[in-house]
């Protein structure tokens, strides 16, 4: 199937190093010591952020740093199908890990110890790209909270289809067995590949775009 | 030094905050004895409430309902199912209610809200008894094919009053609901997209005409705290937290009663209690039906 048309335009009419339209707004949630929506394109996404906040699991907690946890769930009707299970299974935990692991990083945890920051993101709408949004969406939600961090992150995905490299995919040039990459500034770096590519590409591509990517984010 | 004088001295000298999470039943005392509430509001009068229809691009029916600072987004997707032996021209609505952790600090994750599985009982009883929906609409081909309504709904901000606001949500996503088109092939039914209707068109029942469904009496809600002698009209989650005895009436657009609602409580309601909660309703079913109407006539514009 053809992703890029020999013009060099995207199905949905992009160029290759353009990304989709991005909006993010803070404080929708007021009941959140912090809360964003972010929105790439078709994706949605709310995270919201509780914290610090006292401990609730007194074995887990930490006398020389912050405890974060972080849950990612998406919504029912967020993807084509209805999804039926939509917390709890492996990419959802996958996922959930990640996020915390890159926002962990970021946080200065040590100026917060014995206490616990929670870090909410749940999908509403789910068009390719939902890892990628839900990092920045944590990332202003946990500003929005006033939680002293080294940095902002920020995050987005880049594939390889047709022989071009692929800033930003929605869900149809997801799934469409390409290898692809998320790149989070600052620290944490996830790769996920499908499908046989050189190792050189695949480093090119993500220098190349990754960056490219995250400086317009 | 009874706990009644203690805070009476102490009041004078405390800050309104520290005063207000310390004695918070004097504070609301306080206000109510001069009829009016801390966001100053008369004890009769709703939050300020909207709607938004299409909130979801990718589900078939859809709507963002905000009553004050509480949110819910409701969103309906169908599927096509066979029906079961004992009512075989009729459909099925599925109604699930979600409190992610995002909603609240009091939601854990890993452990849901105490309040999820009450609303989504206590919401798809006032939707079923109040004949909003007629099932028989929902009938594809008799016996063998109808479609399954699945109604999601997810509370993005729990600040109280969430049955108003999630059966708010609920009639306003049926109301902006679009039945996809489908045709029959080879005996089985297929989802079909709006371009290729002409292609396939071997059978197609129900489907150009009716794509919306025609509901009936559509049911309103007010929930309104009892407290002594005052009723308090839609509570927001610390006055729910504070004076417990809640009070949840669902009138129809025609002002039948559909529902009566009230799980115990330290006040008793007497009758005339529950005509004052009822009298309330009736003016709040005239202003949500006026909100709702101008939601969906804004989507037809469009």
């Amino acid at each position: 199937m053809e992703f890029v048309s020999p013009e060099g335009l995207r199905l949905d009419g992009r160029r290759p190093t353009e990304m989709r339209q991005l909006r993010a707004e803070i404080g929708n949630v007021a009941k959140a010591d912090g809360s964003a929506v972010f929105e790439m394109g078709n994706t949605k996404v709310i995270a919201a952020v509780y914290g610090p906040r006292e401990v609730q699991n007194k074995s887990q907690q930490m006398s020389d740093q912050a405890l974060v946890r972080c849950e990612y769930s998406m919504a029912n009707f967020s993807t084509g199908d209805r999804m039926r299970k939509p917390k709890g299974d492996r990419r959802s935990t996958e996922i959930s890990l990640v996020i915390r692991q890159t926002m962990e990083a970021c946080i200065l945890t040590h100026l917060m110890p014995r206490s616990q920051i929670d870090i909410f993101v749940q999908v509403l709408q789910a068009d390719g790209g939902t890892r990628s949004a839900c990092i920045n969406a944590a990332t202003l939600a946990l500003q929005d909270a006033g939680i002293p961090m080294r940095d902002i992150v920020t995050s987005c995905s880049a594939g390889y289809l047709n022989s071009t490299p692929l800033l930003d995919l929605n869900y149809v040039e997801d799934s469409a067995g390409g290898p692809d990459v998320t790149v989070d500034k600052v620290i944490y770096v996830d790769f996920a590949l499908n499908g046989r590519v050189k190792a050189s590409v695949l480093w090119d591509l993500w220098l190349y775009f990754g960056s490219y990517g995250l400086k317009e984010t | 030094m009874g706990l009644p004088n203690a805070s009476e001295d102490l009041s004078s000298e405390m800050e309104v905050d520290a005063f207000r999470r310390l004695f918070p039943l004097r504070y609301f005392e306080r206000h109510l004895a001069e009829s009016i509430r801390p966001d100053a509001r008369s004890l009769s009068r709703a939050r300020n409430t909207t709607i938004s229809m299409g909130a979801v691009a990718s589900a078939d029916g859809s709507a963002l309902a905000k009553i004050g600072s509480t949110t819910m987004l409701a969103a309906i997707k169908m599927e096509v199912m066979t029906p079961s032996l004992e009512s075989p021209d009729e459909g099925c609505v599925s109604i699930d209610f979600h409190m992610p952790p995002i909603c609240s600090p009091l939601v854990r994750p890993g452990r849901p809200a105490e309040a999820a599985p009450v609303v989504a009982k206590q919401l798809s009883d006032t939707i079923s008894s109040s004949g909003m929906i007629n099932l028989k609409e929902l009938s594809l081909v008799g016996g063998k094919a109808a479609w399954m309504v699945y109604l999601d709904i997810y509370c993005l901000d729990a600040d109280g009053a969430l049955f108003d606001a999630a059966l708010l949500s609920a009639v306003a996503a049926f109301s902006n609901l679009q039945i996809p088109t489908v045709s029959l092939d080879d005996g089985k039914i297929v989802m079909l997209p709006e371009e290729q209707k002409e292609e396939n068109s071997e059978k197609e029942p129900v489907n150009k005409e009716k794509r919306k469904l025609t509901l009936g009496g559509i049911p309103f809600s007010l929930t309104c705290i009892l407290h002594k002698n005052y009723i308090l009209a839609d509570p927001t989650s610390e006055e729910e937290s504070i004076m417990e005895t809640l009070v949840t009436v669902v009138l129809d657009s025609s002002n039948q009663l559909v529902s009566l609602y009230k799980p115990g409580g330290a006040v008793l309601a007497y009758t005339s209690a529950v005509q004052d909660c009822i009298a309330l309703t009736r003016q709040r079913v005239k202003e949500l039906h006026q909100i709702l109407e101008e939601a969906i006539s804004g989507m037809e514009i469009d």
